[in-house]
């Protein structure tokens, strides 16, 4: 513990008594040192003239005492049924959320639409097995049966990239 | 979903989901209550208030992105909502206006939560300003610079608010609970 009122204190003007110019100096920075904003320096002049000083400590004891009750304000609940009021109340947002079952939901979309451009798509799949395939290939007459198969392998396609798609969405879903 | 991240809520409400936005609503409900109760005083209006921020998010969510943390940003909207709301009610008074009512002298029995009771019926009594100021630094944790920064305040003006704020606590505490019960509970 220092010496009550050393020359070193009373050069940088901290005094020992209740009402000097240290006392005026350090209650003016006092909220600064309970919140540690109080740069290093004169942080250490404070502690130098606390130690000596019976009015700074009850100041100091005053405005800890303010600032950790402050610090430390309970946290109030509202009422029950509070969380369940505001979802009700919230407005209806006209956003579209990309889930799974959106892509499950275009399944059979897709499927229609093959089958509505069954003819163009035939032809393309016999042009290309005509330009990849050597030996010659002749596609079945379109019968009812033929048809049926047809639609039966569009749907299943569809069906095979939707839920590749819909694995993709959940994941996606999933991940963010 | 209720121990999804902040983000994953965030971006999931934004786009509509009101599940994820529910978790959030119950995640700060008791920040924002809190907060709107501090800043409104009056249980029934805090709600309110808290409740229309809580719309108010959900609304703004879509614009959210995220340049701030998601708590600062909804408090923002807290804040701006219970100001508005104060600024209905009544004009402005000053500090020494508002504080300006005499106190009974020290009360003979005294507990810690006493102390923690003592602060924050003092702190109703602040003028709104100083009130905000000081509920957005200690209660929401909020820096100097942010709070000057929500409140369109120069950064001089709400250190300030806090200083006398606090001194002015610290004050009414001595005179409502005196240094005898004081130190006794500080020791202990
Ligand atoms: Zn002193």
């Amino acid at each position: 513990m220092r010496e009550k009122g050393t020359e070193g204190q009373r050069d940088r003007g901290i005094e020992r008594s209740g009402s000097g110019a240290g006392c005026e100096l350090l209650r003016s920075r006092l909220q600064d040192y309970v919140t540690r904003e109080l740069e290093p320096e004169s942080r250490r002049l404070f502690d130098a003239h606390l130690v000596e000083c019976g009015e700074c400590q009850h100041e100091l004891a005053l405005m800890t005492a303010v600032v950790s009750t402050l610090d430390h304000q309970p946290v109030l609940d509202p009422q029950p049924g509070f969380s369940e009021k505001v979802m009700r109340s919230l407005p209806r947002q006209r956003v579209f959320v990309f889930s799974p079952w959106w892509s499950l939901a275009l399944a059979p979309l897709l499927a229609g639409a093959v089958w509505l451009f069954r003819t163009p798509l035939e032809r393309g799949i016999a042009g290309l097995l005509g330009r990849y395939v050597p030996v010659s290939v002749t596609l079945p007459a379109l019968t009812m049966q033929s048809a049926g198969i047809a639609a039966a392998a569009v749907v299943g396609l569809g069906l095979l990239v939707t839920a590749g798609g819909a694995v993709f969405c959940w994941r996606a879903y999933l991940r963010d | 979903m209720e121990t999804a991240s902040e983000d994953v809520l965030v971006s999931r409400s934004a786009r509509g989901d009101e599940q994820a936005f529910g978790v959030l609503v119950e995640r700060y409900k008791g920040m924002l209550y809190s907060m709107s109760r501090r800043l409104m005083k009056d249980p029934g209006r805090a709600e309110d208030a808290a409740q229309e921020s809580f719309i108010k998010a959900w609304a703004a969510l879509p614009g959210f992105k995220g340049e701030s943390k998601f708590s600062s940003w909804l408090y923002r909207i807290c804040y701006n909502t219970c100001i508005s709301e104060l600024r209905k009610r009544k004009p402005e008074v000053e500090l020494d206006e508002a504080m300006g009512v005499p106190v009974e002298g020290p009360v003979q029995e005294f507990r810690n939560r006493d102390i923690q009771a003592t602060i924050q019926e003092e702190v109703s009594k602040l003028p709104d300003d100083y009130r905000a100021a000081l509920t957005l630094y200690h209660f929401n944790g909020l820096s100097y610079e942010e709070i000057a920064k929500l409140t369109h305040k120069p950064m001089g003006t709400i250190k300030a608010h806090i200083h006398r704020a606090r001194a002015v606590l610290k004050t009414r505490l001595l005179e409502r609970v005196g240094w005898d019960n004081l130190k006794e509970v500080m020791w202990q």
